[in-house]
């Protein structure tokens, strides 16, 4: 299935090599302008070290590999904040709308088949895109290994438990939690797609601070860090999976 | 997946093939009727075949007790023709002290001997062997040819247990992997303590029950009346710095993931921690800190974290 994408991927670079724009990929993947032209189009980009993308060199487990993206520098100008693992069977991560009081900043856990880059494209209000970059070495495995969750007697009963906690930083605060979900990827055998697509952070009056959608390169049991303005609580979280199930967590 | 490992062995074993894959292993007499093969501190790489552990052997009247067998069939293989090159005895007996690659996967070069380990390092070793076996291919390619996962065939209890006048006293714990042997010879005043002591090289935490249990350990280990220590990884020493180091070492990063816990810092920042000037001569803390944060976030933020879903 990776070698079939690669595959397709390098036959359309061979075919689209005098469309090139933009910066030189500094990690020089050859999967880079497959992923570029998928998701952020026509649109110009750069890579830019303002949107800091941090991961460890290696994935000590191929099923929980921590990741995050700060934009902060880019400030209010932010968008939308777009991920992927290049070489993963399903490559898009997530993308991010973080709004007013909502820091362009999250941090998750990713699942990686193999050693792969990993891509983080920040959209700004002008129309253009600021690429961060990171490689991650890896054993790998981490979307096709089986389920831990499902490996455990009774999981469906703590299907959407949430357990997290506000912490306050500066002026600003973070919120931080865990989803009991098996965000399963269809890929191993005999078990369909079922994860968590869309999460929103809403605040008291229930105007939407944040939408996030989620794609099953997210880790199972997904964790999640976002960075509120103020240290004012009441926010709600709300989630909802490809089954229609809807989860709601306060802080 | 598994195909996929053995093409990597595969290739990277093809520029290797023309030199010859040696380990030269040379104990070294530490005590009386006592030898230690003593590894590199360094991480598994090609460029060491993996010989990054301790091994020891005690030359008693009964014959040779060996305390681990290293990485692969072929370190194996060398450490037995080593053995019979300082001792015409047999071997009387092979212990593993923990389940762990480097301490069990020579074991094929002793079949044909008794093989003891604690009943939990059995079972631990039966889930998890295969698992290291992949990994264990796949970082050092070829010097691991022919090595397979060969479970110990006797169970040993904790307590003392003579053989050919060395009374060995057998501790069970658990603070690295559940199922820890330590063995301190009471006739030679040595302690062989395995990978409940690293010493200048960091420790690693995949398999610990918890800091805090490894820590009790410790404090059992560092009560016994001991003239020479051998960790698991790491020079011999006849004082009590390596316990210095470990409980420092240990305190340390619990104190830094409960720390980082409970100021919201995601695990990216946990393992981007400064390492403290006074680790600077133990290897790979960087690297362990990674792994660390990696297997032990989640146990420390479930203890801050509450239920914050509506259903409850
Ligand atoms: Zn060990």
């Amino acid at each position: 299935m990776t070698i079939r994408s690669m595959g397709l991927a390098l036959g359309w670079l061979l075919l689209s090599n005098s469309a090139w724009a933009g910066d030189a990929d500094p990690l020089q993947s050859p999967m880079w302008s497959f992923h570029q032209t998928r998701f952020l189009g026509e649109a110009p980009y750069e890579f830019d070290d303002r949107v800091v993308l941090s991961a460890p060199p290696f994935a000590e487990d191929s099923r929980q590999v921590p990741v995050t993206i700060d934009a902060t520098a880019l400030g209010q100008e932010v968008v939308r904040i777009v991920a992927w693992a290049e070489l993963n069977p399903i490559p898009h991560i997530f993308t991010f709308f973080p709004t007013g009081p909502v820091a362009p900043r999250i941090a998750l856990n990713i699942r990686v088949e193999q050693a792969t880059p990993i891509r983080a494209a920040v959209l700004t209000r002008d129309g253009a895109w600021h690429v961060g970059s990171t490689r991650i070495d890896a054993a790998g495995g981490g979307c096709t290994a089986p389920s831990a969750v499902r490996a455990q007697e009774g999981w469906e009963e703590h299907l959407g438990e949430v357990f997290g906690a506000r912490f306050a930083q500066g002026d600003g605060s973070r919120l931080r939690l865990r989803i009991a979900h098996p965000m399963d990827n269809g890929l191993t055998a005999g078990v369909p797609e079922f994860f968590i697509e869309r999460a929103e952070l809403r605040g008291g009056d229930g105007a939407v601070l944040a939408s996030l959608e989620l794609h099953p390169s997210v880790s199972e049991n997904p964790t999640l860090t976002l960075q509120l303005d103020g240290r004012d609580a009441g926010q709600q979280l709300w989630l909802r999976d490809n089954n229609g199930n809807e989860f709601e967590a306060a802080f | 997946m598994r195909l996929c490992c053995m093409l990597v062995a595969i290739f990277l074993s093809l520029p290797l093939a023309a030199g010859e894959l040696a380990y030269d292993l040379q104990p070294r007499q530490i005590a009386t009727d006592t030898w230690l093969v003593e590894g590199s501190t360094e991480n598994f790489a090609a460029d060491n075949g993996g010989e990054i552990v301790n091994v020891a052997f005690i030359v008693t009247e009964a014959g040779v007790v060996l305390i681990d067998t290293g990485i692969s069939r072929r370190y194996g293989e060398a450490l037995r023709a080593a053995i019979g090159r300082i001792t015409a005895r047999p071997i009387a007996l092979v212990i593993n002290t923990h389940h762990h690659p480097d301490h069990v996967f020579g074991n094929q070069a002793f079949a044909d001997v008794p093989i003891a380990s604690l009943a939990g390092t059995r079972e631990l070793l039966a889930a998890q062997g295969a698992a290291f076996a992949d990994n264990m291919y796949r970082l050092l390619g070829d010097w691991m040819r022919g090595t397979e996962v060969l479970l110990p065939t006797q169970t040993l209890e904790p307590g003392v247990r003579e053989i050919g006048g060395h009374r060995l006293r057998l501790l069970a714990l658990r603070g690295h992997t559940g199922a820890d042997l330590a063995i301190f010879d009471e006739t030679t005043g040595v302690l062989f303590a395995s990978d409940l002591v690293f010493y200048q090289r960091a420790l690693t935490t995949p398999q610990t029950p918890g800091l805090d249990v490894w820590l009790a350990d410790l404090a059992e280990l560092e009560k016994l009346p001991y003239t020479l220590l051998v960790p698991g990884h790491g020079p011999v020493a006849t004082g009590r710095e390596p316990f210095a180091q470990m409980r420092d070492y240990l305190g340390w990063l619990d104190g830094l993931l409960r720390e980082a816990v409970a100021a919201g810092k995601d695990m990216n920042e946990a393992m981007n921690t400064p390492i403290p000037e006074r680790f600077a001569t133990i290897s790979l803390t960087r690297y362990e800190l990674v792994r660390s944060v990696s297997h032990l976030y989640p146990k420390y933020e479930a203890q801050v974290f509450r239920r914050v879903d509506r259903r409850e």
